[in-house]
């Protein structure tokens, strides 16, 4: 017994099992039918765009997938310097490794465009929200206002997360460099004040 | 709001030598090109439109653009990015202090760009090309090539490193609320970008000069 919800799944699921293993273009409905173990009707009760409709569907699933990920994977940190910069340097690995995005991206990039311009919004929100705890534990900068805050540091995350720029993700000291100045520079108290409430 | 509708309506004809009669065959179809692109986007432009928009014939169009449609096409690029880039150049260069750089090449930079006609008509009819040069490796490529044009206005306050990444840093922001609009920041407003640049881009640069 499954439910519609859990068969749409199903069905997303097989279709990225398809283009991971034979590409984008070599993906036909049938193939997809056939790994998901439904017909061809079922698909376009679920779908019923079709192949483009499918496409873009499990895109969007992809996506979400992926941020869900990079959830799990920044969870336990405790400061907000640390959240971010294990953030860039997870997701940041995790493109680079995606195979099928990295497909996409060589074959059909224009597939990917309209989940990234309708889910940006929507996931900067959510990163907005994943970063208020950390905030609020921090002491800010006199006058900086949490909710700009956050609303800056949602869109630099998923600024640098699409394009890394002229900065080397792959050495955390660079990294937190980064993180230190660009993102948190207007947010956290100067290094010096910091050294001397430590001290 | 002012000064940014002051600095859209500043066509590059207002600096022509000859009186308009005599104005070049070849600029008279890239402006028409460009209005025709404001009025009904890209894919309904045709060379017949751009032609009977300038007052010259198919014929004339051909002669003076061998290439047709998308060798007109190819210099209204080129055209309006030069606009672009010269006047975000006048805007930068008279900044008199880092914050004012930063505010005018965020404000005007995003300003031009969002009151643009053409690039406002074919955000709705042709979106794909628009999203394309926004995304991904292109992002990378579009944030590269405007921190380049950028990074000249920072060298009087930072070292040649700093002032790459100060530049990289402000188009990127700029590009940010370009493409997710909030209802924090409205880069059209002068005194909105200035608070995001005194709230967290001025003091990321001075950061970053830090670091060298």
């Amino acid at each position: 017994m499954s439910t519609k919800e859990e068969k749409r799944e199903a069905i997303l699921q097989a279709t990225y099992g398809c283009l991971a293993a034979s590409g984008l273009s070599a993906t036909s409905l049938d193939d997809v039918a056939q790994a998901a173990g439904v017909s061809r009707a079922t698909l376009y009760r679920y779908f019923p765009g079709g192949r483009d409709d499918l496409v873009s569907a499990v895109v969007t699933w992809e996506y979400r997938r992926f941020f869900i990920r990079l959830y799990n994977a920044v969870k336990e940190c405790e400061t907000i310097e640390q959240v971010i910069e294990t953030g860039l340097v997870v997701a940041h690995q995790a493109i680079t490794d995606h195979e099928v995005l990295q497909m996409i991206l060589r074959g059909e990039p224009g597939v990917l465009e309209p989940t990234l311009v309708a889910e940006a919004g929507p996931t900067r929100e959510q990163i907005a929200l994943f970063l208020t705890p950390y905030l609020e534990r921090e002491e800010l900068r006199d006058g900086c206002d949490i909710d700009h805050a956050r609303q800056f540091l949602a869109r630099m995350v998923l600024s640098y997360i699409s394009a890394p720029g002229q900065w080397n993700f792959d050495d955390p000291e660079e990294v937190r460099r980064l993180v230190r100045s660009e993102f948190l520079g207007g947010i956290l108290p100067e290094p010096t004040s910091l050294t001397m409430r430590q001290i | 709001m002012a000064e940014s509708a002051q600095i859209l309506t500043l066509p590059a004809r207002e600096f022509r030598l000859q009186p308009n009669g005599d104005r070049p065959k070849r600029i008279l179809i890239v402006d028409a090109a460009v209005a025709c692109l404001a009025k009904q986007g890209l894919k309904k432009t045709s060379v017949e439109e751009i032609a009977a928009s300038a007052g010259v014939s198919r014929a004339t169009l051909y002669r003076i653009f061998p290439g047709g449609r998308e060798a007109v096409l190819t210099a209204v690029v080129e055209t309006e990015l030069a606009r672009f880039f010269s006047r975000l150049a006048v805007a930068m260069g008279s900044a008199e202090s880092m914050e004012e750089v930063l505010v005018a090449g965020i404000h005007h930079g995003g300003t031009q760009l969002l009151d643009h006609p053409a690039l406002q008509t074919m955000m709705v009819t042709d979106p794909e090309i628009i999203i394309s040069v926004i995304n991904f490796e292109q992002l990378d490529h579009t944030i590269a090539t405007a921190a380049t044009f950028a990074e000249p206005f920072f060298t009087r306050w930072l070292e040649p490193n700093a002032s790459r990444r100060a530049a990289e840093f402000a188009v990127r922001v700029m590009v940010s609320h370009l493409i997710d609009r909030d209802q924090i920041v409205d880069l059209t407003s002068e005194a909105s970008v200035r608070t995001l640049v005194r709230g967290f881009v001025l003091p990321g640069v001075e950061a970053l000069k830090d670091q060298e």
